[in-house]
């Protein structure tokens, strides 16, 4: 308290900001986004190659966004913004990993195998021989809220 | 609009209607006349004192970090009275209802609650200990003494700590509530899916349970955020990490634990929100729901959680063992590594508390061992407390006996907890009551540091101590209250007893219930003399008045200004030479706290706006609650607008004049006995 600052357009980390920060991460962001989207309508990578190159995109959008829009860099006033961060990846590593590779076990002893034809992708999958008649039965209107 | 409702619900009153009130249930009658007495009795107090505006200003809009840990003992305490009256009522009824000719009240086919009752009493049981009682203790300590021990004047953020406080009570005020308008969460205080799925639990207990863990999760996320800035930015000049004291080391390792864990929680909770309101699939056993989900997201909050509510503890050990073994902390350094390796292993153990959901036998051996490696530096930790007493001159005050106690209880807790580990032992005893024997002696350690910390402390705070005639009653039956309750529970988890039982099926098991309930009763009287301790300490208060340094031999800085502790706290800032701060001043002769000369010294200004804020979400959440759609947008819609409003406050803070702190410190007799032992 006994070093407040009453302007906050002197506050160390609101000095960070500029004009060509942000133009350079819309920008960046623009021409990434726009990369993905294109990798994504092309259709014609491997799914390796096609997760692959949408990664490396996001990665490069997250980076962009956490250097331009939100400073984290090793100066005095955003170091710790940036260790917090930094600090945070173990842990990220940690829950998402162990959670995936518990359901992943689990979801092979536990879940009924599928039968291999609905384990296609379904815009490959050939129309069912016998056509299923639509389900017609009358739905109760949901009553409101 | 949103999701199909069972049951009626019109735009004005959302599902709110009189069938809402429990009139026709005695017990809960009984309890609401109850509540009315004291609350008539408190405002009868108010008014007759004319404390009114006294409390308003001193208390309820106040940023002082001391003031708000005080409201937040208070409410902790407030809520370990519920939580016990909660405990009791389950042991009452096991006890009662055992085998098919025990006798049925109230209702009941056997016993005195219904099993839907008791589903309400075991949930609230067990969400009011953990988050309402323990966190709000623990929490309100660490506020008022780490600021005291790295020499700050206040917190980081005064203005943020008020308003994590004030959503804590809030939080806790939707659990009372839930008492007398409309029901509580009934499957269990870590909730169980899908059953807590609108279709299964079409009631409002589940959105109570919900909103007010969730409320109260955001109020412990501020208070973190607010400890780790306050540790990391507002030591005193000389105060360097290793001289930093073991309970402000414990309070930010616990604190960057509630800050990675907790949100954690608020999305776990959020997503089961999304199902119970906008009708998505995330828990739901069909159409691409995981009901696992929700337990492992859970754990993944919840296990660190537990630590973040045992770190303190060990802290506050930390604390008073080397105070009253009259010598320094045995390992200082390797107290600190363990303090962060326990706050680091929590995150990688929480599958613990499902190995028996069939994940792959490499997935609860890994978790398995994890779980074991918690062992290690806890018992580090209990070598050196016990390498400090060694050889040390012992003193048996009140604040040692329970750390003694707490001692005790983490070796029989953590046994047991080692036993649970393995996962082939989990499979025997999953949802049995030899697991809750075991985190209940862990809970009881908790809870017997934070008596040994009030006792410890509280004559810094209050400028008395508290009297040790009634206090040793309240510990000894403590003790035996603790003996007859969780060592019939041990043996009744070896023969097999399940958790959460509203009929107990074997008549075999009714000499332990019946011995449960003696223990009980031993609790209830240890109550009566935790009352009269508070009683004979505030009549003789002026009898006890204590000085600067009350025990004689504490060691940290906490104990280098006046008891109480003025406003400021320090009247200079002090400068920081050595690890044990105020044993080193005392050894080498520079213990005065004389000034000629004052400062005038910058503080945060008192602010009604936390407590408006808490109040606006408490109606927010009971809007939600009961689907009052008009109520909680209105009351969001203030939310947002009063903060917009305080952020643009100019007057934030004020002066204490130099004249003022003259006057302040001239008017303390630090020379009042503090070497008064007993």
């Amino acid at each position: 308290m006994t070093h407040s600052v009453d302007n906050p357009l002197h506050h160390p980390e609101v000095e960070q900001a500029s004009f060509a920060g942000y133009l350079a991460n819309f920008v960046i962001t623009v021409v990434v986004m726009t990369a993905a989207l294109w990798v994504v309508g092309d259709k014609s990578l491997s799914t390796l190659g096609f997760i692959g190159w949408t990664t490396l995109f996001a990665v490069v959008a997250v980076l962009v966004q956490a250097y331009f829009l939100l400073h984290m860099n090793w100066s005095k006033a955003q170091v710790w913004h940036t260790v917090a961060m930094l600090m945070f990846i173990p842990l990220f590593v940690v829950m998402i990993g162990l959670t995936a590779w518990m359901f992943h076990g689990l979801y092979e002893r536990t879940m009924i195998a599928m039968p291999p034809h609905t384990m296609a992708a379904p815009m490959k999958r050939a129309a069912p021989a016998q056509a299923v008649p639509p389900v017609s039965q009358p739905v109760p209107a949901p009553k409101a809220m | 609009m949103f999701v199909h409702l069972q049951g009626p619900w019109n735009p004005v009153w959302g599902r709110l209607s009189l069938q809402a009130i429990p009139y026709h249930n005695p017990i809960l009658v009984g309890t609401f006349l109850f509540a009315v007495v004291i609350a008539l009795a408190a405002v009868g107090a108010v008014l007759y004192f004319r404390a009114g505006p006294y409390l308003w200003r001193e208390w309820l809009t106040t940023v002082d970090h001391k003031k708000i840990g005080v409201m937040y003992c208070l409410l902790g305490l407030v809520m370990l009275f519920r939580g016990f009256a909660d405990a009791l009522m389950i042991r009452t009824q096991q006890a009662i209802a055992v085998g098919p000719h025990s006798p049925g009240y109230l209702g009941a086919l056997h016993g005195y609650l219904t099993p839907f009752h008791i589903g309400q009493v075991y949930t609230a049981h067990g969400l009011i200990m953990v988050v309402f009682a323990a966190t709000p203790l623990l929490v309100g300590i660490m506020n008022i003494i780490v600021p005291l021990q790295i020499g700050a004047r206040d917190m980081a953020y005064p203005y943020l700590n008020a308003l994590g406080f004030w959503l804590t009570a809030a939080a806790a005020g939707l659990v009372m509530l839930s008492l007398f308008v409309g029901n509580f969460a009934h499957g269990g205080w870590y909730g169980f899916l899908p059953y807590f799925e609108l279709p299964y639990s079409p009631g409002v207990g589940v959105d109570y349970w919900m909103w007010a863990f969730q409320l109260s999760a955001v109020g412990t996320t501020l208070g973190s955020i607010n400890l780790i800035a306050t540790i990391v930015k507002m030591r005193a000049p000389g105060m360097t990490w290793m001289r930093m004291p073991i309970f402000t080391w414990a309070s930010l390792s616990t604190n960057l634990i509630a800050l990675t864990s907790f949100p954690v929680l608020m999305v776990s909770l959020a997503l089961l929100g999304l199902d119970r309101y906008f009708g998505t699939h995330f828990y739901t056993a069909g159409n691409g729901g995981n009901l696992m989900l929700y337990n492992d997201l859970f754990w993944v909050w919840g296990h660190p959680e537990v630590y973040f509510l045992i770190l303190p503890a060990f802290g506050m050990m930390s604390e008073i063992i080397p105070t009253f073994s009259e010598k320094t902390l045995f390992g200082y350094t390797t107290m600190v590594v363990a303090s962060f390796a326990i706050g680091g292993v929590s995150w990688g153990v929480w599958l613990h508390h499902f190995f028996t959901m069939a994940a792959e036998p490499s997935v609860n051996s890994f978790y398995s061992v994890t779980t074991m490696l918690v062992g290690i530096p806890t018992g580090v930790k209990v070598f050196n407390w016990i390498f400090t007493m060694y050889r040390g001159r012992v003193r048996f005050e009140l604040p040692m006996m329970w750390a003694v106690l707490a001692l005790f209880l983490l070796l029989v807790g953590g046994m047991s907890g080692m036993m649970n580990a393995f996962a082939a032992n989990d499979y025997m005893w999953h949802n049995g009551v030899f697991v809750v024997a075991h985190f209940h002696m862990m809970v009881l350690l908790i809870a017997a540091s934070i008596f040994g910390a009030v006792e410890y402390w509280f004559p810094k705070i209050f400028g008395f101590k508290l009297e040790q005639r009634w206090g040793k009653w309240f510990f000894w039956f403590m003790v035996l209250g603790t003996a007859w309750v969780f060592v019939p529970m041990f043996i009744l988890g070896f023969t097999g007893m399940t958790r959460r039982l509203d009929y107990v099926p074997y008549t075999q098991w009714a000499p332990y219930l019946r011995v449960m309930l003696v223990g009980m009763a031993f609790y209830v009287i240890a109550l009566v003399f935790f009352f009269a301790h508070l009683y004979v300490s505030l009549r003789d208060r002026v009898k006890n008045r204590v000085g600067a340094d009350p025990w004689g031999t504490s060691r940290n800085l906490e104990w280098m200004t006046h008891s109480p502790v003025p406003a400021y706290n320090f009247a200079y800032i002090p400068h920081v030479h050595a690890r044990d701060e105020w044993a080193w001043r005392k050894e080498n002769g520079v213990a005065s706290l004389a000034n000629e000369s004052f400062e005038d010294i910058h503080m945060p200004r008192n602010t009604g706006v936390p407590v408006l804020l808490g109040a606006l979400s408490f109606v927010l959440c009971f809007g939600l609650i009961w689907r009052i759609w008009w109520l909680s947008a209105a009351s969001l819609a203030l939310v947002v607008l009063v903060i917009i409003v305080r952020s643009f406050a100019r007057n934030t803070d004020e002066v204490i004049t130099a004249k003022t702190v003259a006057g302040v410190e001239g008017a303390v007799d630090d020379a009042l006995p503090s070497a008064a032992r007993g």
